[in-house]
């Protein structure tokens, strides 16, 4: 099935759509979910009016406690997936997530470093640990560079600087007191815990400055995926499609693991599991953002209630959720290749 | 081939030499090489006779095998699931080893390094367990794909429960802080008794399976086609790889970077045949591994940096000169 708005044409994949509809409406479903479950349950009804502006004694709760977050947790959630979606396409290989390369492990290591040594403003640390994880792919990428992006030497150099930036990670660790270690262990699990508007907004925006850029990475995703001699035979400039489509993903990971910390997992599970669903040779975006979103939010519903008082961070749970799901799906055997071309 | 592999071996024994006498020699107090053969040699009840044999020696001897264990743990690994980023941390087992500790302190209340070994062994051998029976179920098999998913998802797994008790249990994070980092520091030579002989077990399950891992380089189809058992190539392997990472892990905590980097510095100078591979692998791990936990003690006096910090620092250009120069076997 072929789209066409102005100059513009996406091939739609008619599974990849179904897909993509049965996810967004499980997704509604976990939001109301969410909205409804806490504390003092409310009743979908309710939900559904304070969704909608009208007055109902509900507000407060639902509101201004959970709809923030569940919005953050959304936004969270697609920006990991669509992160880990292009940069798993340009690296030819599942373990390519910016858990695995390195970005996540970046902006760890900058924020707790900065907690370290005393900052421990939460406007500041988001945009330090932006700055951590680009670095950190700039790093990689440009290490990597050698008259091409060859996918083993990126996925190769990304894992040697994630060791080496958890181990700075680490050593920060035990530098300072253990209220310090604390603070930063929690961080780096990954937590929508008093996340609010503000994070919203300037998460939202930062997501929608990003949207035309997604969508020239879903067109550009087709060529960066071939094999090096198909593309160049066919005149595409693979170079430049693949650093355009690592800065849109890196960017986008480096968002969200500073809005919320790294959740781990959201980026390497989502584009896998996406792709098996839609059974595209190609791994979805959309369904990766859908699937990203759907962990994050599920993820955190189960951390708020699951040892309820005590709440968990959120990466406690995509981790746990995502593992045995994978884990399922490995033993079931569907997975004799990976994605768009083997382990590189 | 052959003469340039007997002269790198030799090379490397040599550096092996030398670095144990650095590791001997170089601290908060430097002692004249000769003076450390004079100690060990003859004794003494100098300051720095006793410093050499009662602090130097032990940890030297677990920087040596530490360094070998998990240089021979990540060649096989990578040999066995074909995977050149395949390494014990890679597949989850030092994650395993992490989750046994965070445990033990967090609910057995035992405190000691020699305490933490057994925990340490026990998580190493269910997660990699654990990783085989999910990558060899369904069709297909073990494959290298799938070996590395099931160990990322395992990895990921046991990496959130780490965090939860962690994040739940405040104490135990301050405990576990510090050995999360991996660090050759503060072992006494107790532990060298407790993890010499699953290292020699280790070494010799590696060493039976050379052959194996020389013909499954080649592709599975091939190996069978030589007549190897690729099945049992791999469960040897494995378990050989898993006894090594756990006795290497519980002596100094998860050591990055010696089992992804050594591996392929030790093909780039042997060639691929694992009869040599292995063997330089288990000189030039100890080698790194001294190198690092000697340049970490000097670096920042009067602190150290750990050895686990300082091999990811020195590892990191290392792979990527090597990544760099040559085509990494895909």
């Amino acid at each position: 099935m072929v789209l066409r708005a102005g100059r513009g044409t996406f091939l739609v994949h008619r599974r990849a759509a179904v897909v993509a509809g049965a996810l967004a409406v499980l997704l509604a479903v976990t939001c109301v979910a969410y909205l409804c479950v806490g504390e003092n349950f409310v009743s979908p009804g309710e939900v559904i009016k304070v969704i909608l502006g009208q007055p109902s004694p509900d507000e407060l709760v639902v509101g201004t406690l959970r709809l923030p977050r569940m919005v953050v947790g959304l936004l969270v959630g697609a920006a990991f997936g669509v992160a880990g979606a292009l940069i798993q396409t340009v690296a030819r290989n599942p373990l390519a997530s910016p858990d695995i390369i390195g970005i996540s492990q970046g902006a760890s290591a900058v924020t707790v470093g900065a907690m370290t040594f005393g900052v421990s403003s939460y406007t500041v640390l988001p945009y330090l640990s932006v700055v951590g994880g680009i670095l950190a792919a700039g790093l990689v990428y440009v290490f990597a560079w050698r008259g091409g992006l060859h996918a083993t030497r990126f996925v190769l150099i990304g894992i040697g600087f994630a060791i080496a930036l958890r181990s700075v990670t680490q050593l920060f660790l035990t530098k300072g007191d253990y209220l310090v270690a604390q603070q930063a262990q929690i961080w780096m699990t990954g937590s929508l815990n008093g996340r609010g508007w503000n994070e919203v907004s300037v998460l939202g925006w930062v997501l929608l400055a990003m949207v035309p850029a997604v969508l020239w990475a879903a067109r550009a995703q087709r060529t960066a995926g071939m094999d090096d001699d198909t593309a160049i035979a066919l005149g595409v400039r693979l170079g430049r499609v693949r650093l355009g489509l690592v800065v849109v993903g890196v960017v986008l990971a480096s968002v969200a693991t500073g809005t919320a910390g790294p959740v781990d997992f959201v980026a390497l599970l989502a584009p896998q599991i996406a792709r098996r669903m839609t059974r595209t040779a190609q791994i979805p975006l959309l369904c990766s953002a859908l699937l990203g979103a759907f962990i994050v939010v599920f993820g955190d519903l189960l951390a708020r209630r699951l040892l309820s008082p005590t709440e968990l961070p959120v990466g406690v749970l995509t981790a746990a959720v995502g593992a045995p799901y994978l884990i399922w799906l490995l033993v079931r055997g569907r997975t004799g290749s990976s994605s768009g071309g083997g382990t590189a | 081939m052959a003469r340039r592999r007997t002269a790198w071996t030799a090379a490397a024994v040599l550096a092996l030499l030398l670095a144990v006498l650095f590791s001997l020699a170089v601290g908060a107090r430097t002692i004249a090489p000769s003076a450390v053969i004079d100690a060990l040699l003859h004794g003494g009840q100098s300051d720095a006779a006793q410093v050499v044999r009662q602090m130097r020696v032990p940890r030297t001897l677990i920087g040596l095998m530490v360094g070998a264990s998990l240089a021979l743990a990540g060649t096989v690994l990578q040999g066995i699931t074909r995977n050149p980023i395949a390494d014990p941390g890679i597949l989850g087992i030092s994650q395993g080893a992490s989750v046994g500790v965070v445990l033990a302190i967090a609910f057995a209340g035992i405190h000691t390094l020699s305490g933490y070994v057994w925990f340490a062994f026990g998580g190493a051998a269910a997660a990699s367990v654990a990783v085989y029976a999910i990558a060899s179920r369904g069709r297909g098999g073990a494959t290298p794909v799938k070996l590395a998913l099931g160990g990322a998802a395992i990895n990921a797994l046991l990496v959130s429960v780490t965090q939860g008790v962690l994040t739940t249990k405040a104490s135990a994070l301050d405990e576990f802080r510090f050995w999360q980092i991996g660090s050759l520091g503060g072992r006494d030579s107790e532990i060298v008794g407790q993890i010499w002989p699953f290292l020699l077990v280790g070494v010799v399950l590696v060493l039976c399976v050379a052959r194996g891992l020389d013909a499954l380089a080649l592709g599975e189809d091939v190996a069978k086609g030589l007549g190897q058992n690729v099945a049992v190539v791999r469960i040897v392997g494995g378990i050989g790889a898993t006894v090594l990472t756990g006795a290497g892990v519980a002596a100094a905590g998860p050591i990055a970077f010696i089992g992804l980097a050594v591996p392929h510095i030790a093909r780039a100078v042997v060639g691929n045949d694992h009869r040599w591979v292995l063997p330089m692998a288990a000189l030039i791990g100890p080698v790194m591994l001294l190198v690092a936990d000697t340049v970490g003690r000097v670096v920042f006096p009067p602190s150290e940096v750990p050895a686990g910090v300082m091999t990811a620092l020195i590892g990191v250009p290392f792979l990527v000169t090597l990544v760099r120069r040559k085509a990494v076997p895909a």
